[in-house]
């Protein structure tokens, strides 16, 4: 599979480690309320509590809130990273920078808090194009120590005093990435299609989810789209992974889950987040995909590469 | 005997083997249209989803389909009836075929037409064999006005049972040069212009970059040649990505004097073009009407 790079960074990325909302709404309220000065657009991805105690502080009819995703794409960092920039690209389509403000949420953690390095991570890398200053709260003590690791490592910029000052810790994602397993999705049951296939097969995998399409909710254009990523997938395991590959279809009638799995050892999974140049001949069937599901998450371990895509009604 | 099928006529018993399921309704679909326009009622033997891929074709074909179908010109035989068919005594099915002909005739028809999907042939429990079945049509073709397009495709007939009936037929439809790999079909109407149809992937994408490349040169070559690329994509029902982004490259090395233009592009694939810079690439265009000379 192909790695995208980072196009020339534009993304501020900066941290603050707080002593609870309101220490982190006290010390990031000035740097939002000086981006509206300038004529930003500020957005909020923080909890309620945090996102009342800055309302309180700014102008609060010009403040917005980032959607708040599903709890199956929630649980995946890099499907989190690839919408964040989807809905930032929008925003800032209307020429004004954004300046956001995100908080780490303990609820997220999962066993190890690994979740966090690979959003930060995937979260450099897709935003990297774009004109969006991102400040992130993170508590100075967490649950995890992985939690604070991450956090520090992912952030090139640290809030000290009222300035973002350079952080000597700060690594690029594929370091950050190059030797941590990304959590596999949970588990499911028995699938309800398997198949092995071959470059030559790709059609049995198009039809094999053509059929749970047209036995699910998914209107016709969602269906199409869904298959359309599942064969970007599908070819990225035969053509970079494995020469064979196996596709595992779970068909519920609102949701339609697929796995393509590979022998092939992949470099960094933070793949298909970043838009590809125009002039890139190849590299651009992950970011499509990405595009077209309402999860995509990549993962690898000693067996191989594996890919779960989800589209929901 | 070779023939063309635009040329058949009735008393015409013709054989053809497709490469693939496009080949077999793309024959279909042009054997049906043909007697369409001859005014001739058409008989069509469903099987297997045979009919709805010979309609589909005649849609992407700009063929008419709705009103022949209204006014029983174009008669689906159902697949139940199309197997009973097979079971009825060989006599009894000669004269009930006989006398569908007449009766066309008699609704004022200029003939017949029969094709289809007739594989219940060699099933068990039939009343008799397939060479007995096809000198059984050949009789009625001696005394009625029809014209019968026989099709044995690889995926219901053994390589002995077509070989068999190749010999067996007089006539033969003539070949298109094509490439079929059975997946994707490629047939070239003149040097610059070809209509694909199926599906487009991985596996039979460097096929697309030759053609490009092969129309391009001829293109270039030849003082009278069309400056326009054209492929008619009525009939592709999908491409990937990577399918999409060669065709707007492909547009962007062409020499400034040359173009591209994909003609009757689905709105599936439409799609996916869009997403991979279609739309900002001048020398790539965008047809609704057929090549000229399309299948």
């Amino acid at each position: 599979m192909r790695v995208n790079e980072a196009p020339a960074p534009r993304f501020t990325h900066g941290l603050v480690a707080h002593d609870g909302p309101a220490d982190f709404a006290g010390r990031v309220a000035p740097l939002a309320a000086a981006a509206l000065d300038r004529g930003e657009q500020v957005t909020l991805a923080v909890s309620p509590a945090t996102e009342e105690l800055l309302r309180a502080r700014l102008d609060d009819g010009q403040v917005t809130s980032l959607t708040a995703l599903a709890p199956a794409a929630r649980a995946s960092g890099q499907t989190v990273a690839a919408w964040r920039a989807r809905e930032l690209r929008a925003l800032c389509s209307a020429g004004r920078d954004v300046f956001v403000v995100a908080e780490h949420d303990a609820a997220l953690d999962g066993p190890d808090g690994s979740y966090w390095t690979e959003l930060e991570a995937a979260l450099n890398i897709s935003l990297g194009g774009l004109p969006v200053t991102q400040i992130c709260g993170y508590p100075q003590i967490p649950l995890h120590h992985v939690v604070g690791d991450a956090a520090l490592i992912n952030h090139p910029l640290l809030l000290h005093g009222g300035d973002l000052m350079h952080n000597p810790e700060h690594r690029s994602p594929a370091q950050v990435m190059a030797n941590l397993p990304v959590a596999p999705p949970e588990l499911l049951g028995p699938p309800d299609v398997f198949l092995r296939y071959n470059t030559f097969e790709l059609s049995r995998v198009r039809d094999a989810v053509e059929d749970a399409v047209r036995g699910s909710e998914l209107e016709r254009t969602r269906g199409e789209d869904l298959v359309l990523a599942v064969n970007e997938i599908a070819t990225n395991a035969v053509e970079h992974g494995s020469s064979q590959a196996e596709l595992f279809l779970w068909a519920g009638a609102d949701e339609l889950v697929c796995e393509l799995h590979d022998e092939g050892r992949l470099e960094q999974p933070l793949i298909g987040l970043a838009p590809p140049h125009p002039s890139q001949a190849r590299g651009r069937g992950t970011w499509i995909a990405r595009q077209l599901c309402d999860a995509l998450h990549v993962w690898r371990d000693s067996g191989g590469t594996h890919v779960r895509l989800l589209a929901r009604a | 005997m070779i023939k063309l099928a635009g040329d058949l006529s009735s008393g015409d018993h013709v054989c053809a083997i497709p490469d693939s399921d496009e080949h077999l309704s793309e024959l279909s679909a042009r054997f049906v249209a043909g007697g369409l326009r001859r005014d001739e009622k058409i008989f069509f033997y469903d099987d297997a989803g045979a009919a709805d891929a010979m309609l589909r074709r005649m849609y992407e074909d700009g063929a008419p389909v709705e009103e022949p179908l209204r006014t029983g010109q174009l008669e689906i035989i159902p697949e139940e009836y199309t197997r009973a068919a097979f079971r009825t005594p060989i006599g009894a099915l000669a004269e009930s075929v006989a006398g569908t002909v007449w009766d066309a005739v008699d609704h004022g028809y200029a003939g017949a037409r029969l094709t289809g999907q007739m594989h219940s042939s060699v099933e068990p429990g039939t009343s008799a064999t397939l060479p007995e079945f096809d000198g059984a049509l050949d009789s009625v073709l001696g005394r009625s006005p029809l014209t019968a397009l026989c099709t044995y495709d690889h995926g219901h007939y053994t390589d002995e049972q077509i070989e068999i009936m190749r010999a067996l037929h007089r006539d033969h439809l003539a070949l298109t040069g094509a490439y079929d790999d059975g997946l994707m079909r490629i047939v070239r109407i003149d040097a610059t212009s070809a209509r694909l149809a199926g599906e487009i992937d991985h596996s039979n994408r460097p096929k697309i970059a030759s053609l490009l490349q092969s129309s391009l040169d001829s293109a270039l070559r030849s003082a009278d040649a069309s400056t326009d690329i054209e492929l008619d994509m009525a009939s592709v029902r999908f491409i990937d990505v990577a399918t999409a982004v060669s065709f707007v490259h492909a547009a962007e090395m062409f020499p400034a004097s040359h173009s591209l233009v994909l003609n009757r592009v689905r709105p599936r694939v439409q799609r996916i073009l869009d997403r991979c810079g279609a739309p900002f690439a001048p020398q790539l265009r965008f047809s609704d009407r057929a090549p000229s000379g399309t299948l």
